[in-house]
């Protein structure tokens, strides 16, 4: 059973809204005299405890009652929406901002990576810049020495260290200043977000890196990520975090499972009760529509490997005609994806119903909606059921550790085979 | 195990304390203050012809107002002292108040980017400002020095070495610690109320005025004398021209007095940005 290196207890954080700074010295004055002479309750901080107290004007808790822990060598990632706490929750946690109440307590040195390029000034050269950036980061003299030709390495700028970084190309600079982070060597590594800089490639060696990091021994991540296959692969457990409050903390593909649950909107399911008010015309009235994805049961999301199947009902409203149905799936910038035409049924008055599957393996990851036709002896047009239903394809990739977007509008698996056919050093 | 797991390295919680950093902590981030003194300078600098020479072009130009101005026209006393030379005293150390005063008064404002997304402690960035500028300082007292140097041996001016000398460290030494002392201070107050900058800076302006800059003490009437003679200031301007020129109007209790204020504001200043420092993150 290893350490526990970081624990937080019942962490809570205040924030004033609004402009802060000019009339809070008469607020602080009312406060004084409230407090001390008149002995009431301050009444612009009331003490944590008071939930209900979030409700007031001009106050917001960013965080609230956040409890955890953090054994030696883990890798935690804190997932969530915009707002929701997470960059506060590392304010805290890296000495940067107080708690309103509760308490972190830890063991080891702290470095905390919560933007690129701390401390980089504009003017000075790439030399200057990795020791005054090595040194705010918590590195020692002897440290930056040592490191400093294994930094340029990684950043790939040899020729222009003593160029100053103004003259940089935003892409170098991105890359000196993650090549300073990178070398740090503290017991416990916080890092905000800052993979969302840089291009595909330099994301991968970002990457790359910290698993690098987080597979070494005993070193502890703390690691704010949008990117939810990084989240998965690179870490061992997840928080997620809901306007302050802590929705989940375990697993982290349990937790990355729910949290893009929470996220996904759907439209999988429309029903009517009469024909007077359901969708349609003189021929046809839809009764109901409905997306039923085939979730096994150690996920509640659509992924791609998720067969999905659509069935609808409609009333048919004429005798004796011969219609055929058509499922026309669109990716969310409108491109047809397929247009699937069912056979021609000879219908008759009343109610008729109809499925098709999309088999799991097929669709990439993406928001997509249907349109379902209807026609007239397999030629006629005589309805369009525009944006029936609209779901979200998530991506799932098992080992493979490339974290780019996946391109093509379809990731089917077909069958691919790969064989090493001879055994022979090339000559030369 | 189990004796390790029950102690923690640190603790963060809502109190802040007034002791702030632990020295041992301070010593860690020596390279910082080093690397951060360097930066201002190379800054300040870098890309011009005349490098830090450019620190002797302010106090030259504004040496040449002042014996136009209060020695021609004005006709204010230098005591025994040629004009040069004594405004030239009261310039450099009076600048190097100031701006030490003025740049850490300014370091919450001046350093938020990185103060809210790194941690240090805090100590670090004042004391580089008052590093930066000592610098400063020491180039325009070498020319001081030349000054001082040319008017011996051209101008016959008679310069007693004496234990008189002894001043000089203890009135730069005061003067730094004061301006570093209400320079913190006046950090913590003008991030939280921003009007209180404004007032800043026509303050020190006004203060010029009851601090012997370009008058001697010995030059100011007798009855509004106990005006200048709170400033604290004032003996270690009295004091560093003493040193430095041989002429000064000072006692020992003055000094004194001069030390215990510097002193009481620096204890003060430095409790108070401890205690105040990182709660000022959330407001600045």
């Amino acid at each position: 059973m290893a350490e526990t290196v970081v624990q937080v207890e019942n962490l809570s954080k205040l924030y004033r809204l609004g402009t802060i700074g000019t009339g809070s010295f008469r607020q602080d004055l009312q406060r004084l005299w409230n407090q001390h002479v008149l002995g009431k309750k301050d009444p612009f901080f009331v003490g944590a405890g008071q939930k209900d107290f979030s409700s007031g004007p001009g106050h917001i808790w960013a965080l609230q009652d956040i409890n955890f822990e953090v054994k030696r060598g883990e890798a935690i990632g804190i997932v969530g929406s915009n707002g929701s706490g997470k960059s506060t929750l590392l304010k805290i946690i890296s000495r940067i901002v107080r708690p309103t109440t509760g308490r972190v307590r830890g063991k080891g040195k702290v470095s905390s990576l919560l933007e690129v390029g701390t401390g980089f000034n504009q003017e000075l050269s790439g030399r200057e810049n990795i020791y005054i950036s090595g040194y705010l980061l918590g590195m020692s003299k002897a440290e930056v020495a040592r490191k400093f030709d294994e930094i340029i390495a990684f950043s790939g700028i040899e020729q222009f260290i003593d160029t100053p970084v103004k003259r940089y190309s935003s892409g170098m600079y991105v890359r000196l200043a993650f090549a300073v982070a990178a070398h740090l060597e503290p017991d416990i590594l916080i890092v905000d977000e800052v993979l969302a800089v840089g291009d595909a490639d330099f994301q991968k060696k970002c990457l790359g890196k910290m698993h690098e990091v987080s597979q070494a021994e005993a070193r502890t991540i703390l690691f704010v990520s949008h990117n939810m296959q990084a989240v998965n692969n690179l870490c061992d457990k997840a928080l997620w975090l809901d306007k302050g409050v802590m929705r989940a903390f375990d697993e982290s593909s349990a937790v990355v499972n729910k949290y893009v649950a929470s996220l996904q909107k759907h439209r999988l399911r429309q029903v009517w009760a009469s024909p007077a008010e359901a969708p349609g015309n003189e021929w046809v009235r839809f009764k109901c529509v409905e997306l039923i994805p085939h979730l096994d049961e150690t996920s509640d999301i659509i992924d791609i490997r998720t067969p999905l199947t659509i069935r609808f009902r409609f009333w048919n409203l004429r005798q004796d005609v011969s219609l055929n149905l058509g499922v026309v799936l669109y990716s969310y910038s409108g491109d047809c994806i397929f247009d699937l035409l069912s056979p021609a049924l000879q219908c008759q008055q009343g109610l008729v119903e109809g499925e098709c599957t999309i088999p799991g393996n097929f669709l990439n990851d993406g928001s997509y909606y249907i349109m379902l036709t209807v026609a007239k002896d397999s030629s006629i047009p005589i309805y369009k059921f525009d944006e029936c239903l609209a779901f979200e394809v998530e991506d799932y990739r098992g080992d493979i550790s490339y974290y780019g977007k996946w391109c093509g509008a379809v990731r089917p698996k077909f069958p691919f085979r790969l064989e090493q056919k001879e055994h022979a050093l090339l000559p030369g | 195990m189990s004796e390790v797991t029950s102690k923690w390295n640190w603790e963060i919680t809502g109190q802040t304390s007034y002791w702030g950093a632990s020295l041992q902590e301070l010593w860690s981030y020596r390279h910082l203050l080093g690397a951060l003194v360097k930066r201002d300078f190379l800054l300040r600098y870098q890309q011009t012809v005349l490098g830090p020479f450019w620190g002797l072009f302010p106090p030259i130009m504004t040496l040449v107002t002042y014996v136009l101005v209060f020695g021609k026209f004005v006709g204010i006393p230098t005591d025994t002292l040629p004009p040069v030379l004594f405004y030239f005293a009261g310039i450099i150390l009076w600048s190097f108040f100031n701006n030490s005063f003025s740049g850490t008064s300014a370091i919450f404002r001046d350093n938020i980017h990185l103060f809210s997304k790194v941690y240090f402690p805090r100590l670090v960035m004042p004391a580089s400002v008052i590093s930066t500028h000592f610098s400063t300082f020491l180039i325009q007292l070498f020319l001081m020095l030349l000054l001082i140097a040319y008017y011996a041996l051209f101008q016959g001016l008679s310069l007693p070495v004496s234990a008189h000398l002894l001043w000089f460290p203890v009135a730069v030494a005061t003067t730094a610690a004061l301006a570093l002392g209400l320079g913190l201070l006046f950090s913590v107050i003008t991030a939280k109320y921003r009007d209180m900058g404004h007032l800043v800076s026509l303050g020190v302006r006004l203060l010029m005025y009851v601090t012997p800059v370009i008058y001697p003490l010995s030059s100011v009437p007798e009855k509004v004398r106990w005006v200048v003679q709170l400033n604290p200031l004032t003996p270690l301007f009295e004091a560093f021209r003493l040193s430095l020129l041989g002429e000064g109007t000072l006692t020992g209790a003055q000094v004194l007095y001069s030390i215990g204020f510097a002193g009481v504001v620096l204890v003060v200043a430095m409790l108070l940005f401890n205690k105040q420092g990182d709660k000022l993150i959330d407001v600045v």
